[in-house]
């Protein structure tokens, strides 16, 4: 059984965001619940300190405001609550986003994927949220809203810790947003898990390659998940990058720098050093893709 | 090496009418449809539900235990502690004695009083008004515990000074086989190949956690619903719960999986007890989180080969040495650990072996049945034990076994006579085959292929003096009743009574209606465990059916004048083979002898063959009615970058002796070769100073969809068996030959072998690492 | 927090009931007498609860009940009857695919999702489909070929 709660059913942003500061801070909003109905059923002891398991549940599930994916001024704004599932199936995506669109293929299973949304898997701050490599590497930023106003915030700024973000009790992601990538742009997200289906990401990684002049690159952007407290870029790998040529010299370098830079920790799915050596053969493969994708153009 | 598959000499199975084909099973329709109805899905009238409280250390004295406050709960109906008891201990209702050193029954008590000795081992019950009451009154008992050192390695828990579980010390079970002179033929060998092998603990994870209601009614009788492989625990039951065996009635569901792990008591007792106390029905329906905590595991064992080979490929010596983790309490750690050893060297002749096997006790979860029974784990070892042996001789894996290979006539490592067909390289050669063109590799994938033969027992150990007992009845319209206590596991125990009666009777599925599974109302056919049901139910339902089928016959032929072997049964009329059109319905003909006072109802009972205990010293004799000799071939693909395995391509050929329902047989090859595969691959409750790290399924990882290619089930039907109509068993030997299959894959797509289980990515690079280790 | 009165539209029926919020939509529907939902978990893992909520197949121990209100609830068996099942549930029986059944309603409705979308299905589709749906007896080839026969029937006209 689920412990006691209260729950509220806004039907619109402005009351959920006024039932927020009313019940702030013992509060969350309950959109998909695939991780928050998890953790206030308990289970495992041994999590109990980060579980999230708030007196008052806020129900955003329905709030149409937060399901539309549009183009807007250059960008591609999706709503916090856009479940997974739609995600997968939306062409702003499969155009703007490819590497969200291949995490949200491999996001848990088809149940889950109905239910989830970006927003809650953002919200939630696991280090191994799928969706979080993609946004990392699409450059996105979140709307945190509340009724005291709207702030933004950059996605590699929005997590702290392990399931902890800047967002306050009383806020909502209400969106996130990135610029559609430059044109020429291509990317790519890639998981490893124990199994083929439905597994916590072992680790997992996104890169996003802009190219400038020449055949190098303009910008690229590295992101890990599942291999730190939070998500995180790859700042030096991408640092290396930036203004060279992608070949395979670069690349493999690339790849150690990523390998190198991270601190993860061994737990019942993996030790740190295996979790190091996979980073470097994933980065250096999703960088690879990337340079024959762009021959190919 | 491309594999023909080796020509199987004929063999004269007469078609049947029902038996053979494959028939839609009667519990079908209703599963699919979502009618059944299972443990957890029952409610009755003023019930109450339970909970149960846990221990939290895996050795530890219990200082001090108060309940009061749970008690005084509003809405809760009942506490029991230890206190509260007759003092029973869980039996396991293991029959028959087998010498010093084999722990009789499981010891384990249904709640501890001074001590626990595994984490999760039950302390207390509440019975309360809703389950919300329930787990709260949980969190009111109050207990303090003074932890205990606790061992947690089984070598550990070998040695001189270890603490001990519970007196008189670790040692569970141990038996040896002697056979020939391994120095003389270690002193002969040309090559001398050792490896041990390991492998994890592993749970069942049926998707149905264990449930049951249980009620007190106005005979005093204690009726429990409950999904339970054995409905003959009532005995033990009422054992604990201090009353006579005639006063508690299990009444077993349509289970939601088992695998071994409904084999012992689960929550009988913990009903029981709260129904007798409140007089009131009582529900119990564990988590997931409480199932893997609470319910037996599958044996880890280290096995360590050392194998003494000519340059032929004869085997001239086999040392075997066997460790298996017992957990917190025997269960059936004794049996599982016989079965493993009278298998350690595999379906083949070694005349000079030695075999030493022990079973230790440690503060782990206990471990008792789990498909296969140790000898699954056996094979795990012997089969990549073959493989390192024909590589160190650069033989083909197949050429080196088929030097090797038991035949009909020979005796196995206990001096048992193989009576039944033995069609070890006709599986193994069909199931390479059938694996087709190799995947080439690419770039960092390795494409491996790798197979395994093994021999699984079917039928209880025959010192046991199994019996199973069935009732088949003809109504006056012709339509009949079966009734039989086997439980139906999810594999068509049900199914295949009533395919064997219809046959018999001449009639369809849909003419016979299978009551099962019951105590009290069901004649006693035994556990559905072992790979013994279909042998044992099968054959006393066989024989019960034509005792009825003699009498119709017999008045038949008196009605058309001709002899009884003239009358045949068929479409539910009986008729002269000679002249079909002169027939009658079999309701005209029930109605006849009915009138006539001629019994068309009739008892059975089938036994098996009684044996005496065999010297756990010297294993020597017989042990089993029959074996299972099976084959699976695999093909893997392993990223040699990453680590990570895709299974191909499967394929498993049994001879399952006569297929009753080739689709059931089907489905079992493919069901248990998963298991092993999971087995193989990412299956591990893996458990810290006797904690288990792995609390739910996102952590225990059993294959989903995406895992498992298409399995091909090659059936073979050599009509050898022991079982009805020649049938053997297959729900224990489906599973067998899987997990070793995927380790000699792997071990061939990366050329190095990986001695534990599961092949992890992790311990797929870190295997490649040594490798390129060495060629530096 | 009290109760409220939630309408929950099930298989074509409206139910009234008095529920707390943290009742889960598979407690509300089992308590409802829908034990074809079965619970396996009760945390997402093994989508022996799944359901059609509005068409889509989630985990019903996922939703809480006052979140379904208003919605169109389906569990298996408002797909079929043993009088008058499904072709899912036909194929179901007739391959083999159901063996101890407990995983099967939710599977169905994780395959019926997927017919809904697509009637002609590559085999990687059906894995994928039915990748939340574990089950331990089958090794999952009877259950895809079901879906398979299931299609094919449903191509026919069926249903």
């Amino acid at each position: 059984m689920l412990p006691e709660f209260d729950l509220l059913m806004p039907e619109t942003l402005p009351e959920a965001l006024e039932m927020l500061v009313e019940a702030a801070p013992d509060v969350a909003p309950l959109a998909g619940g695939t991780n928050l109905i998890v953790d206030l059923r308990g289970g495992d002891p041994k999590l109990s300190k980060s579980l999230h398991r708030p007196g008052v549940l806020v129900d955003v599930a329905s709030l149409d405001e937060l399901r539309p994916i549009r183009r807007e001024n250059g960008h591609v704004v999706v709503g916090g609550g856009v479940t997974i599932a739609e995600l997968l199936e939306a062409p702003l995506i499969a155009e703007y986003a490819p590497p969200l669109k291949q995490a949200a293929a491999v996001f848990a299973n088809p149940l889950v994927r109905n239910r989830a949304t970006v927003g809650g898997n953002l919200a939630d701050g696991s280090p191994a949220a799928d969706t979080a490599p993609p946004l990392l590497v699409l450059g996105a930023e979140v709307e945190l809203a509340s009724r005291e106003g709207t702030r933004h915030v950059g996605l590699d700024e929005f997590f702290v810790h392990v399931r902890q973000t800047v967002r306050r009790p009383d806020e909502l992601l209400t969106a996130i947003r990135w610029p559609a990538p430059a044109s020429g742009s291509v990317g790519a997200f890639r998981k490893l898990a124990l199994r083929k289906a439905d597994a916590i990401s072992v680790v997992s990684a996104a890169v996003m390659v802009e190219p400038g002049e020449d055949g190098r690159c303009e910008q690229v952007r590295i992101a890990l998940g599942a291999v730190a407290p939070t998500p995180i870029r790859a700042g030096e790998a991408e640092e290396a990058l930036r203004g060279e040529a992608l070949t395979p010299e670069t690349i493999a370098q690339a790849a150690r720098l990523a390998a190198e830079s991270i601190r993860p920790i061994d737990d019942i799915r993996g030790s740190a050093d295996y979790r190091r050596r996979v980073v470097e053969v994933l980065v250096r493969r999703l960088l690879s893709e990337s340079a024959n994708q762009r021959v190919s153009e | 090496m491309k594999y023909e598959a080796k020509p199987l000499p004929p063999v004269d199975l007469p078609e049947l009418r029902q038996v053979g084909k494959p028939l839609r099973r009667v519990d079908a329709l209703g599963k699919a449809t979502g009618a059944t109805v299972y443990a957890g899905d029952f409610t009755m009238p003023n019930m109450l539900h339970a909970q149960v409280f846990r221990g939290s250390w895996p050795s530890a004295r219990i200082r001090r235990l108060d309940v009061s406050r749970a008690r005084a709960l509003d809405g809760v109906a009942c506490v029991l502690t230890a206190k509260d008891l007759p003092g029973g201990r869980l039996a396991t209702d293991m029959p028959g004695q087998t010498g010093q050193k084999q722990r009789k029954g499981s010891q384990a008590p249904v709640l501890a009083s001074d001590r626990v000795r595994f984490v999760g081992e039950p302390i207390a019950l509440v019975a309360a008004e809703t389950l919300d009451v329930a787990e709260r009154a949980l969190e009111l008992i109050e207990i303090e515990y003074e932890p205990l050192p606790g061992v947690y390695d089984p070598l550990e828990a070998m040695k001189p000074g270890a603490p001990v579980v519970y007196e008189p010390d670790n040692i569970v079970a141990s038996w040896k086989i002697r056979n020939g002179d391994v120095e003389a033929g270690f002193s002969e060998a040309d090559v001398i190949v050792e490896n041990t092998f390991t492998m994890p603990f592993i749970d069942h994870a049926y998707l149905e956690p264990e449930a049951g209601v249980a009620w007190m009614d106005d005979q005093n009788v204690i009726n429990i619903r409950v999904c339970t492989q054995v409905v003959e625990h009532f005995r033990s039951i009422a054992a604990a719960v201090g009353v006579p065996h005639n006063r508690v009635h299990v009444r077993g569901t349509m289970i939601g999986g088992g695998f071994g792990g409904k084999e012992d008591i689960t929550v009988e007792i913990f009903l029981a007890l709260l129904a007798q106390a409140t007089r009131r029905p009582v529900k119990l329906v564990y988590t997931r989180e409480e199932s893997l905590l609470a319910h037996s595991k599958r044996h880890p064992f280290i096995i360590t080969h050392r194998t003494g080979v000519k340059t032929d490929g004869r085997i001239t010596a086999a040392e075997i040495e066997m460790v298996s983790d017992a957990g917190a309490y025997p269960y059936l750690s004794p049996y599982v650990l016989l079965y493993a050893t009278v298998t350690a060297c595999g379906p083949y002749r070694v005349h000079n072996l030695k075999v030493d096997s022990v079973s230790v006790a440690t503060n782990n979860p206990f471990t008792s049945a789990f498909r296969g029974f140790g000898g699954a784990q056996a094979a795990v070892a012997y089969e990549q034990q073959m493989d390192e042996i024909a590589k160190a001789l650069a033989m083909d894996p197949l050429e080196f076994r088929k030097m090797n290979y038991l035949e009909t006539g020979n005796r196995n490592a206990i001096g048992q006579k193989i009576e039944s067909t033995v069609w070890l390289e006709e599986e193994a050669t069909r199931a390479l085959a059938a694996l087709g063109e190799k995947t080439p590799d690419d770039g960092p994938l390795k494409v491996g292929r790798g197979f395994a033969t093994t021999m699984q027992s079917y039928g209880r150990i025959m010192w046991f003096h199994d019996t199973a007992r069935s009732w088949v009845g003809i109504e006056q319209d012709g339509s009949v009743v079966v009734r039989c206590g086997a439980p139906d596991l999810g594999a068509g125990q049900v199914n295949s009574l009533c395919q064997i009666s219809s046959e018999a009777l001449g009639v369809s599925l849909a003419d016979v209606t299978v009551y099962n599974s019951d105590s009290a109302l069901t004649p006693l056919a035994g556990t559905t465990t072992a790979t013994r049901q279909l042998y044992m139910s099968g054959n006393a339902t066989l024989k019960a059916a034509r005792m009825v089928r003699a009498a119709l016959v017999e008045r038949a032929a008196q009605h058309f004048e001709v002899a009884p072997e003239e009358i045949d049964l068929a479409d539910r009329r009986a008729f002269v083979r000679s002249d079909p059109d002169t027939s009658l319905p079999l309701a005209d003909l029930a109605k006849m002898c009915a009138a006539d006072g001629i019994k068309l109802q009739h008892l059975a009972l089938f036994t098996a063959p009684f044996t005496a205990p065999l010297d756990p010293e010297n294993l020597r004799g017989d042990l089993f009615p029959d074996f299972t000799f099976s084959a699976h071939a695999v093909e893997v693909a392993v990223d040699t970058e990453t680590g990570e395995i895709t299974l191909l391509k499967s394929v498993g050929c049994h001879d399952v002796g006569r297929a009753i329902n080739p689709t059931a047989v089907e489905g079992q090859i493919q069901g248990g070769s998963a298991q092993g595969i999971g087995w193989a691959l990412m299956e591990e409750v893996q458990i810290e100073e006797g904690v288990m790290q792995t609390p739910s399924l996102a952590e225990y990882l059993i294959p989903t969809a995406k895992d498992l290619p298409q399995t091909e089930a090659i059936i073979l039907e050599s009509g050898s068996g022991v079982g009805p109509f020649g049938a053997k068993g297959i729900g224990e030997p489906a599973l067998t030959p899987a997990a070793p299959a995927v380790a000699n894959a792997v071990a061939d797509a990366i050329g190095v072998r990986i001695h534990e289980l599961p092949i992890t990515p992790e311990r797929v690079l870190a295997a490649l690492e040594t490798l390129g280790g060495r060629e530096q | 927090m009290q109760p409220k009165i939630v309408s929950l539209n099930v298989n074509g029926r409206e139910h009234h009931v008095a529920l707390a919020p943290n009742v889960t939509l598979l407690q509300a529907l089992r308590d409802l007498s829908y034990t074809d939902v079965k619970n396996g978990c009760e945390k997402g893992d093994c989508g022996a609860c799944a359901v059609l909520l509005d068409g889509k197949a989630v985990n019903s121990c996922l939703v809480l009940a006052w979140q379904a209100e208003g919605a169109e609830i389906v569990t298996n068996a408002g797909l079929g009857t043993m009088d008058n099942p499904h072709p899912l549930q036909e194929a179901f029986a007739d391959s083999g695919a159901a063996q101890c059944g407990y995983c099967t309603p939710g599977m169905i409705v994780a395959a019926k999702a997927l017919l809904d979308r697509n009637l002609n299905p590559a085999e990687e589709e059906i894995r994928e489909a039915l990748s939340g749906n574990l089950c331990r007896c089958t090794g999952y080839g009877q259950i895809v070929e079901a879906v398979q026969m299931a299609a094919e029937r449903m191509q026919e006209g069926e249903r």
